[in-house]
């Protein structure tokens, strides 16, 4: 190969090659930034986050009409509890893979009285005779997520208040 | 031979500045997929959702980053009046519906960097919590820059040109099936003349 015909295939052969490794790193790299800023590079503990204003930039598109909690979580050390307390109105617990997958969701219609969760890894085995309903976590680290339904600030306060017996923390705690 | 490292230099620098913007042209592109449109409306069906593969997942993390399943919500988007202009704080909207077969729904204002607009009215959203149908069973908010006379009002101020409207439908109802009829219907009113 001579001239210009070997840069034109080096210049194709790294986009393809920048194409395809753009493509599969987007889902860790924006969930590793969310993970960042719900948690200020903290894991296994709730972290309410301020009623959302105009000077929210959190997350994109944040519904100001939420009480949102956020855990990052992470299963490097073992499981990880998860209590929600309940709340008067709509609330729901979310969990999400480091990939962004949603693989869990629970909310008020199927736990009235708030829930316990034992996060696992996929594949390990649950404790014996583990009462809270365990949930094997497809990644080893992700986050949990609390949506309370509180479109004004008095209920916002009541949700706030609430959430400070919401429990996420290492089991072996 | 400085000529050649130069040559290489160019070379691998146009194929990141391709692939990378073949990426991002590919996911721009491959959102419209998982978009299903009622009306002016579009369902973000990424949101939410669980991968099949590499591109679907980047377009999931994307465009729907820590959104609910579409059991639990769905999220609907509105970024052109009626007709075809993107929606501007020098305008009037008028938006009404029906009530919708949900638990709760609510109707959210951004800008065009999807945050909420930068302004201190606390009329970002209204929700079915705090509207109610009048006697034509239709439900009506007012979308402006200043509230007016009107009850239910979303502001627009400082949220320029280019704003978007994201409605909520939380816990839908099995028999939920959105339709231009079913879902909330914006008509401008008026818009100010540009000076």
């Amino acid at each position: 190969m001579s001239g210009w015909g070997k840069y034109i295939v080096a210049a194709l052969l790294v986009a393809v090659v920048t194409h395809i490794v753009a493509i599969f790193a987007v889902p860790n790299v924006l969930m590793n930034v969310a993970l960042q800023r719900l948690g200020g590079g903290h894991y296994n503990a709730w972290h309410l986050g301020d009623r959302v204003t105009a000077a929210s930039r959190t997350i994109v598109r944040p519904s100001p009409d939420f009480a949102y909690s956020a855990c990052p979580y992470d299963l490097a050390t073992g499981p990880v509890r998860i209590h929600v307390a309940p709340w008067n109105d709509y609330w729901s617990l979310s969990l999400y893979a480091n990939n962004s997958d949603n693989y869990y969701v629970l909310d008020d219609r199927e736990a009235r009285n708030g829930v316990d969760v034992l996060l696992i890894r996929a594949g390990s085995a649950p404790p014996d005779h583990e009462t809270a309903t365990i949930v094997p976590s497809p990644s080893e680290r992700g986050v949990a997520l609390i949506r309370r339904l509180a479109p004004t600030p008095d209920t916002y306060a009541a949700a706030a208040q609430v959430s400070h017996t919401d429990v996420c923390a290492g089991a072996a705690r | 031979m400085l000529r050649q490292i130069l040559a290489w230099i160019v070379a691998i620098a146009a194929g990141l500045a391709l692939g990378g913007a073949s990426a991002w042209a590919a996911l721009t592109v491959g959102v419209s997929g998982f978009s299903a449109h009622y009306g002016a409306w579009s369902l973000n069906r990424a949101a939410g959702s669980t991968a099949a593969g590499p591109y679907t997942r980047a377009i999931i993390a994307r465009y729907g980053l820590l959104a609910l399943s579409s059991r639990e919500a769905l999220y609907f988007n509105l970024e052109r009046d009626e007709h075809g202009q993107p929606l501007s704080e020098s305008c009037i909207y008028d938006l009404a519906g029906r009530d919708l077969a949900t638990r709760w729904w609510s109707v959210t204002l951004y800008a065009r960097d999807s945050y909420l607009a930068r302004n201190d009215d606390h009329a970002a959203s209204v929700d079915s919590s705090r509207v109610s149908a009048g006697d034509d069973g239709l439900w009506r908010a007012r979308i402006s820059s200043v509230q007016g006379n009107s009850v239910n009002w979303l502001s627009s101020r400082n949220a320029r040109r280019g704003f978007s409207l994201t409605l909520r439908v939380y816990n839908p109802q099995r028999d939920f099936a959105p339709s231009e009829d079913a879902l909330p219907k914006l008509t401008t009113v008026s818009c100010a003349s540009p000076s």
